[in-house]
């Protein structure tokens, strides 16, 4: 079943890596048609990462590499799972849609995570919405698969259950920052977990889709850009966004900003 | 030995009792009964969990501790569900305070014996996990609620889910207690609780709150009520809501 998506292309597939070939290939950083893929016998992703090295091979062959397009939809409420996506590069928003047309940001997934923890907890089909919010690379793995390791590999649950309690605390985070913090200090904490994720100061995003993230008004988004582009925090021209000025951010962001451990 | 009643007590629990009997009857043997009063922190953010807690009667309101002391609630655990699921998964402390909203009882079980049947894997092990999702959604849906509705709106709501959870029509609460789980300043509570008084859905008295019109406070809520319900009944079967259940 193709993805829907929203402004972007479907998800292309890069396509099944096997072991062998990974061993044999993939040892360096090698240029494909372009497309840049990294040695998947490291995995860029934390969670993968954290997995014993036998454990991780053993999964290698159910493992596929996707290419995450900006605005790419993984899924939306309703939609059965199929995979869940282990990201390697970009980042990945959780939203809350409410009567089809809100939504808000609940959390922000880069390669420190996974979409796809109700798979995990035994959930066939999705409440939320996953949309790419910075293009990059996934590794993919079947629902069933990961539900099938998760039950049987105590190292996978492990890990799994960890991250599902970060998700947790992290969209607890966000319900009591939405409470007390205002627009300012919001949008500075996006931009410096964003910052923290892509590990780079530059991105490409809409003020549109910004405003979907944090659930104001596109205007609202316009002006306090526009003031932090006064201040020279940041520069901004048509979707291209850069962050000029990392420390004043900090200064103006609220005490939710936790800086995710870099490995 | 555990005595009759007590197999009675933990069966107002929904996930105790959606236990297939076998598995129920291990449970049980884990299982003591403990009451509490309005207020009391069962632990703060940070503290090393000795118990983990199946409220029967009682309803406990998770906070969200902000640097500055400002508190937010995020979710709320009744007889809905099982306070402590940092536990198993892998945390043995909670950056939550855990506060009882309504005075009532509970199940408690050693940390270690929860530890110990969730690593059985099994009926129970899937149900926590079901749970664990069910609780995500409704702390995702209080942020949503918190930047997109009213007070008055997330007022009802807060309400309702507590009316959901309780025996009676009578909520022993005061506006402060309210205005800590909100986050929000006593003024507002007040403010929006006397709108909802004048419009006949609630009476306020010193302290009690008593739910007059539930079918009114229905229609003032906002849909994170009704969304929430829905995901709790997808995924254990069963809703909260006295009415949509």
């Amino acid at each position: 079943m193709p993805p829907a998506h929203v402004g972007g292309s479907d998800i292309f597939d890069i396509g099944i890596v096997r072991p062998f070939l990974c061993r044999l290939l993939f040892t360096t950083r090698v240029e494909i048609q372009g497309d840049t893929m990294f040695e998947i016998t490291k995995p860029n992703n934390s969670l993968l990462a954290a997995l014993p090295p036998q454990t991780y091979q053993a999964v290698l062959p159910k493992l596929e590499s996707v290419k995450l397009n900006a605005g790419d939809r993984l899924y939306g409420p309703g939609d059965d799972f199929t995979h869940v996506y282990f990201v390697e590069s970009g980042i990945v928003a959780m939203l809350v849609v409410i009567d089809n047309d809100l939504t808000f940001q609940c959390c922000m997934v880069g390669d420190e995570g996974m979409i796809g923890v109700p798979v995990f907890l035994g959930i066939k089909t999705s409440g939320n919405r996953a949309v790419v919010q910075c293009p990059g690379t996934a590794t993919r793995m079947k629902n069933t698969d990961f539900f099938e390791e998760c039950s049987t590999n105590s190292d996978w649950s492990a890990i799994m259950r960890e991250f599902t309690y970060s998700t947790i605390m992290h969209i607890g985070l966000s319900a009591a920052c939405n409470r007390f913090h205002n627009l300012e200090a919001r949008l500075a904490l996006w931009l410096l977990m964003t910052h923290d994720r892509l590990r780079s100061g530059e991105f490409i995003i809409t003020q549109e889709f910004m405003s979907y993230m944090l659930g104001v008004r596109r205007e609202a988004i316009s002006k306090t850009a526009a003031s932090f582009q006064q201040r020279q925090l940041i520069s901004y021209s048509r979707g291209d966004f850069t962050i000029l000025d990392r420390n004043g951010l900090e200064k103006i962001v609220c005490s939710c900003y936790q800086p995710i451990s870099v490995h | 030995m555990v005595p009759a009643d007590h197999s009675q007590v933990a069966k107002k629990n929904y996930l105790l009792a959606s236990l297939p009997d076998k598995e129920f009857e291990r449970i049980l043997t884990h299982l003591s009964p403990v009451s509490f009063d309005l207020g009391k922190v069962l632990y703060e953010s940070g503290d090393r969990l000795d118990y983990v807690y199946f409220p029967t009667t009682t309803i406990i309101s998770l906070l969200y501790i902000m640097e500055n002391g400002a508190t937010a609630e995020i979710g709320v655990v009744g007889n809905d569900g099982i306070l402590g699921i940092a536990l198993f998964m892998g945390g043995d402390t909670t950056p939550n305070r855990a506060v009882i909203q309504s005075a009532g009882s509970a199940m408690k079980m050693k940390a270690a014996d929860l530890k110990a049947e969730f690593t059985l894997g099994g009926v129970f092990h899937n149900l926590l996990l079901r749970y664990t999702q069910a609780l995500i959604t409704q702390i995702s849906q209080t942020a949503v609620c918190n930047r997109l509705h009213s007070l008055e709106q997330q007022l009802c709501r807060w309400l309702l889910l507590s009316h959901d959870r309780l025996d009676s029509d009578k909520l022993v609460m005061t506006h402060d207690l309210i205005s800590n789980m909100l986050g929000v300043r006593r003024e507002g509570v007040t403010l929006a609780a006397q709108k909802l008084g004048t419009r006949g859905l609630i009476k306020n008295v010193r302290g009690t709150i008593t739910v007059l019109d539930r079918q009114g406070l229905e229609n003032a809520v906002c849909e994170c009520y009704s969304v929430v319900n829905a995901e709790y009944n997808r995924l254990l079967g069963r809703g909260i809501s006295r009415t949509f259940a």
